[in-house]
């Protein structure tokens, strides 16, 4: 999570750049450059991210000018969409591939629970422990100078909020969802009054974790926070410089190097145009879902007050 | 032979008359109702000069022009004005008819055809609520289906209009209906959402304590499953016009709506303070744009 450099990945930098090991066989020009990264993320965690980001981003646009219909705007999406029908076709489209992603994480979760008993404890775990109260602390310490900047290991509390609530809010989001989508079969179980209940979970669910993603944890996490500005492309790329990551996780750095396990995440990137393609290609994508982000965060925001 | 003269003179000047008047009357001519000819009503009432006169009628000014093009592509515009205009004759009309006009409009001009949605009406709660009556405000005919400009009630132009045609009267019903899935799909340009009438009815329309009433729980399971086949007893307890913001609309569904409205502002001002101060520390300890952070 420390990549800073974002368009200036182009300027070679001596510390994380490494002579590749042939180099002194006379043919420099041809061999490729290479670079010794830490990896941070498996193509699993790329995947997951991947499914969500778009799912997410389909289900936030598609569903939103619904909660504020009565804006230029939603109007303004719907004609984009071809109509609310088909704008609802996508929505539910998404929300398929948004049970998907979430099923295979449980499944995977579950696995790596059983698989690694006894020897995950907390030291690389997602739920929150009593490190995390005092990083709180710690933090805000830090932000009056009252203190050094807590050290962190693989996940910090926010990181852990984001995932959480994301685990937690689909299964709400979800439920709610699939209760509208088939009423008739939803009210074989329960009075219809539960509708209206769903319908404002849902609506209100949506707000909030478009909220903690757009705005307050995730964008913030990947964008907006010093170590990430303007862009952290890690969970893209998968990898990352290793001194990036030392000085952002510095615990879980630590514990590796003393257990002896930094090799296991040590990759050799070779670096070639398609390395800037593909860095270019993730700086278009975040740039467009930030632009629209900022820019329906705006709209609510807007609305709200108007 | 002085009568045959005239009989040929006669019947010289009607047909001249009537290839000189032909043309112009030819489109109104196969009508069953044509007279007058709605040319002469347009001489006065389509006249650029019209726009800015006004009758009153039942104390508001009412103006006395009427777009041509506009009401001949209307459902009735093959009509002869004088077919809901009753008795009324070419040049300036006298006094005692038109002050009595706005009574025999408000039902008898759609009546003479329309006898069977009269009676409809007339059982309805809306006919109960003495439409005769000076200055009622009861909804007469003309007032949802206009008069100049009437649009056929199952295009997609008329069912855009219905709920704004009922929120003159029922504002709070359109609220909640446009707080709801149906209202919120239908601003949004959905055709196949319900909108007023699909439950309550147009020309029939109810109070739902009356056992006929299609919104009486008696017909909900038939009503809601026009569109939803399948509705059972629970279905029919959805809250169709609910406000969430109110506790005494429905305790339930405020209860979760004022529970996520704390949790949003809970959550969103932790994060705007966290954020903004993480920022903050960034600038004073100058970490934006710096390589490695420790």
């Amino acid at each position: 999570m420390a990549s800073t450099d974002g368009s200036t990945m182009a300027e070679p930098r001596a510390d994380a750049v490494a002579p590749a090991p042939a180099e002194t066989a006379g043919r420099e020009k041809k061999q490729p450059r290479t670079r010794i990264e830490y990896r941070r993320f498996n193509l699993f965690h790329r995947w997951m991210h991947f499914l969500v980001f778009v799912s997410f981003t389909v289900l936030v646009f598609t569903g939103m000018p619904l909660k504020y219909e009565d804006t230029q705007w939603a109007q303004w999406f719907m004609d984009l969409f071809g109509g609310v029908t088909a704008a609802g076709i996508y929505h539910r489209l998404a929300a398929i591939v948004t049970v998907f992603y979430w099923s295979a994480e449980m499944v995977v979760m579950v696995v790596t629970v059983l698989r690694t008993r006894g020897h995950m404890r907390d030291r690389i775990t997602l739920m929150f422990n009593a490190k995390d109260v005092q990083d709180i602390v710690g933090m805000f310490a830090w932000f009056f100078g009252r203190g050094p900047k807590p050290q962190f290991d693989r996940y910090t509390y926010w990181e852990k909020f984001d995932y959480l609530s994301l685990v937690a809010g689909t299964v709400i989001i979800g439920v709610t969802g699939f209760m509208m989508w088939f009423p008739i079969q939803t009210t074989h179980l329960l009075p219809g009054y539960w509708l209206n209940v769903a319908f404002v979970i849902h609506s209100n669910e949506a707000l909030l974790a478009m909220g903690v993603i757009f705005i307050f944890v995730h964008f913030f996490s990947a964008h907006l926070k010093p170590e990430s500005f303007p862009l952290d492309k890690v969970i893209f790329t998968g990898s990352l410089p290793v001194e990036h990551y030392k000085a952002e996780r510095p615990l879980e750095y630590a514990r590796r190097v003393r257990e002896g396990t930094l090799d296991e995440v040590l990759v050799e990137k070779t670096i070639t145009w398609k390395t800037y393609a593909a860095d270019a290609l993730w700086w278009l994508i975040t740039l467009i879902a930030g632009v629209s982000a900022v820019m329906m965060t705006a709209f609510i925001i807007w609305s709200v007050f108007d | 032979m002085k009568w045959l003269r005239h009989l040929l003179l006669l019947i010289a000047v009607t047909s001249l008359a009537a290839v000189v008047a032909g043309p112009a009357t030819g489109a109104t001519a196969e009508s069953p109702l044509q007279t007058p000819p709605n040319d002469e009503c347009y001489e006065c009432h389509g006249a650029p000069e019209a726009k800015t006169k006004t009758v009153d009628v039942g104390g508001e000014p009412r103006s006395l022009y009427v777009d041509r093009a506009v009401f001949e592509a209307s459902r009735h515009g093959k009509l002869a004005c004088t077919s809901c205009h009753l008795g009324f004759k070419a040049g300036p009309h006298d006094a005692a008819q038109t002050e009595g006009w706005a009574a025999t409009a408000r039902i008898d001009a759609c009546r003479n055809c329309h006898a069977d949605v009269f009676t409809m009406y007339r059982g309805s709660f809306h006919g109960t609520l003495g439409f005769l009556d000076p200055g009622s405000k009861t909804p007469v005919c003309a007032d949802c289906h206009v008069a100049h400009n009437i649009v056929p009630p199952e295009s997609v132009e008329f069912r855009r209009q219905i709920d704004g045609m009922c929120a003159r009267c029922h504002q709070d019903a359109q609220r909640t209906y446009l707080d709801s899935y149906h209202g919120k799909a239908a601003t949004l340009g959905s055709l196949t959402t319900a909108v007023c009438t699909d439950c309550h009815g147009g020309h029939r329309i109810l109070a739902p304590s009356h056992p006929e009433s299609s919104v009486n729980e008696a017909h909900l399971i038939e009503t809601c499953g026009d569109c939803h086949p399948g509705a059972n007893e629970n279905f029919i307890q959805f809250l169709v016009h609910v406000n969430p913001r109110s506790p005494r609309s429905s305790f339930l569904v405020w209860t979760f709506y004022a529970a996520y409205i704390l949790l949003i502002t809970v959550v969103f001002t932790f994060g705007f303070v966290h954020s903004g101060l993480y920022i903050y520390r960034g600038f004073k300890d100058g970490l934006y744009g710096r390589k490695h952070h420790g």
